[in-house]
């Protein structure tokens, strides 16, 4: 007979009664579909450059207080050459040295939503200024990437956040009325399916 | 100056036996017998002022035949005051209060203040250096009020006296306060003139106590607007008596069932996100035996849970403080009443209901970040359990975990990064999904949970995700234990 070697480790539930009646088991609050940590509590927008050659595409995670988590989108470029080298330090200023006080987190660099975040060297050796995408004030920037750039690739969505940004309450509706949704951001991926698949026809 | 030249003085100008006696710097038991008190300190004594009793029948004396009184106290030391006083007490509604102790609070006119000024300057232009020019020569009002009045309320209410007894809040008035302030304040723009443009300073009564005395108010110029010596006026007057019930503090421990019940009232833009709170449904259950106005009473907990989170186990301990209380105990039987229709909501329940002391609830304020919470969480594994991972999640010797300020409280708190101990680990797995983990967890209080079971992207570590390697998620909470044991353990279902 071969033992269960997870034998000892099996749940058992203790009854109480509370309010006359049984308390439920917590295990019988599982469900299988549970929406994800980014699906419960974030909304996915966005972010393409208006001007200039750069086409890259981010992502912003939008959560319900209006934070936001600034990542690359799942087909900006460096998914595919590998990423070199991630810098926060983008000239005349370094993002790492960010620092924010109190509630208000004051002393936060103000952000526009071009102004550079952190620079994105490809091991193919282009460059990819990475944006801000959101009119906002910096709380965070994530040092992992910038210490162990290629672990970015593998990362979760939403482990693979780059920095946090805090916008104005009164800002938010302009600025996600300015970056795609996750439905416009679909249709501008098949258009670019379209077209290029159009020139590999000519 | 000896006493008996102080005492013919005061009397020639109708001073009653109490202010005398201040004069005399009484503080303590004299005002008790105050003929013994006088004759001890070499006074002789005569019977009762004519003058008080008079007052005993003039009641329905005519307008013109006013009640006159001591020029010092305008006659809220008289025997016909006192009496009068009590008589109203007594008419109140004190007796509605289930509480053995008094406090007393007098709110006197400022007149009286200008009537102990004026028999200063009165007695420094008869005894000249003998009487301190800084130093009031009297005993004050205050004082003597507590030694006088005070106790002869005590003794008619049969009632102790405690800070924590029901408030008597006497207010007195006179007929001549008025004209009284408007002469107080000339004299004060003469005597403590303001630059142009500076806002002018109110005389107070706090003002009078430090600004005004001799040494920094000529005598003359106080003359101009007040008659030195006081002359007998009216006797004060009775405004109002207000009854405040002592505050009461009602603890017990709660459990939570319900997954949608927020802590306090949890309103969002204006409107309200959950119908009812924890603090709603116990303030509603057990104030309304206690007080009227059950907006005002406080609800504090020994830390509290999220809304989704339940509280399970022995529960957690609060307290309700309760002013103005018509109640200073709680029969068992009220109790289990209270306790029975709480567990009626279906979603909350109390036990050990119980009054508590003031001094207790340093149990539930102070020592937070001592306390050890005990948590239990349903996890959802990427992969399913081996016992390879189990064996990693049962860390009985504890670890320690750095935190970020997780994302869903960032706009609203500070970004700090904080040092948490985690106590105690142990994980166990549904036999029939073994992607389904039971996490127990003993941690530091202000550990976020949520945060340490997924690791928020990184902002916690280690997390339970980063110790296995792969993504964990988590499901459900709940509390199981709180590290207080207070309030002690009373089971109100049983007769008492
Ligand atoms: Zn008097």
């Amino acid at each position: 007979m071969q033992i269960d070697p997870l034998a000892e480790y099996y749940f058992q539930h203790e009854p109480q009664t509370i309010c006359g009646q049984e308390v439920t088991a917590i295990i019988d609050e599982y469900v299988d579909n549970y929406p994800s940590v980014v699906d419960r509590f974030f909304t996915r927008y966005y972010y393409i450059k208006k001007s200039g050659s750069d086409k890259s595409p981010y992502q912003v995670l939008f959560h319900s207080n209006r934070i936001c988590l600034i990542s690359l989108a799942p087909e900006h470029p460096a998914y595919s050459n590998g990423i070199a080298s991630l810098n926060f330090d983008i000239g005349q200023t370094d993002r790492a040295k960010n620092t924010v006080k109190g509630k208000g987190k004051k002393g936060g660099m103000v952000l526009q939503h071009d102004s550079t975040l952190a620079l994105l060297t490809t091991k193919s050796g282009e460059v990819y200024k990475i944006p801000s995408c959101v009119r906002s004030k910096l709380v965070e920037v994530n040092t992992t990437y910038s210490e162990n750039p290629e672990s970015l690739l593998t990362a979760e969505e939403g482990a693979n956040y780059i920095a946090i940004v805090l916008p104005k309450p009164e800002h938010c509706e302009d600025i996600k009325a300015s970056l795609m949704t996750q439905e416009q951001y679909d249709e501008y991926k098949k258009q670019l399916m379209e077209t290029s698949t159009e020139e590999v026809e000519k | 100056m000896i006493n008996q030249d102080l005492v013919d003085y005061l009397k020639g100008h109708g001073v009653c036996v109490v202010c005398q006696l201040r004069y005399l710097k009484a503080r303590g038991n004299e005002y008790k017998d105050i003929k013994e008190s006088l004759e001890k300190l070499n006074v002789k004594y005569e019977a009762a002022a004519p003058q008080d009793e008079e007052e005993d029948n003039s009641e329905t004396v005519c307008k013109k035949a006013k009640q006159q009184s001591c020029p010092c106290c305008l006659g809220l030391f008289s025997h016909s005051f006192q009496s009068q006083l009590i008589e109203s007490i007594l008419q109140t509604d004190i007796h509605k209060f289930e509480c053995s102790d008094i406090v007393v609070a007098i709110s006197m006119p400022m007149i009286v203040q200008t009537r102990q000024l004026a028999m200063w300057y009165a007695l420094l232009e008869k005894f000249g250096n003998k009487i301190d020019k800084e130093r009031a020569p009297d005993v004050p009002l205050k004082e003597a009020i507590k030694l006088i009045i005070n106790p002869i309320i005590c003794k008619e209410l049969q009632k102790g006296y405690d800070a924590n007894g029901i408030m008597i809040n006497i207010q007195l008035s006179h007929n001549m306060e008025e004209d009284n302030l408007k002469k107080l304040k000339q004299l004060h723009e003469k005597a403590f003139p303001t630059a142009p443009n500076t806002k002018r300073q109110v005389v107070s009564r706090g003002v009078l106590d430090k600004q005004y005395m001799p040494k920094r108010i000529k005598a003359d110029l106080f003359k101009e607007y007040f008659t030195v010596p006081p002359q007998a006026d009216d006797i004060l007057k009775l405004d109002s008596i207000e009854m405040t019930g002592p505050t009461v503090f009602v603890a017990g421990r709660y459990r939570k069932i319900s997954r949608e019940l927020s802590h306090t009232p949890w309103v969002l833009n204006g409107k309200r996100v959950m119908e009812d709170s924890i603090e709603e449904i116990i303030i509603r259950t057990v104030a309304p035996y206690f007080c009227k106005d059950i907006s005002r009473v406080i609800f504090m907990s020994s830390g509290r849970e999220d809304v989704d989170v339940r509280c399970l186990g022995k529960g957690r301990p609060f307290v309700l403080e309760i002013p103005n209380s018509i109640h200073t105990t709680l029969p068992t039987a009220e109790a289990h009443r209270m306790e029975c229709e709480i567990d009626k909501s279906c979603k909350l329940s109390v036990k050990n209901l119980q009054m508590v002391q003031r001094e207790e609830l340093v149990h539930i304020k102070s020592g937070e970040e001592q306390k050890k919470k005990y948590y239990r969480a349903l996890c959802k594994l990427h992969d399913p359990a081996t016992p390879e991972i189990l064996q990693k999640l049962d860390i009985p010797e504890g670890f320690q975990i750095q935190q970020k300020t997780p994302i869903r409280v960032l706009h609203r708190r500070p970004l700090h990064t904080r040092p948490r101990m985690i106590y105690k680990m142990k994980a166990s797995v549904d036999k029939d999904n073994l992607r389904v983990l039971v996490l127990d967890v003993v941690s530091q209080a202000g550990t976020y949970i949520k945060e340490l079971v997924h690791g928020e992207f990184g902002r916690t570590t280690p997390s339970v995700s980063s110790i296995i390697g792969q993504p964990v998620d988590i499901l459900a909470l709940d509390v199981m234990a709180i590290d207080l044991d207070w309030p002690k353990d009373v089971d109100n279902s049983l007769p008492e």
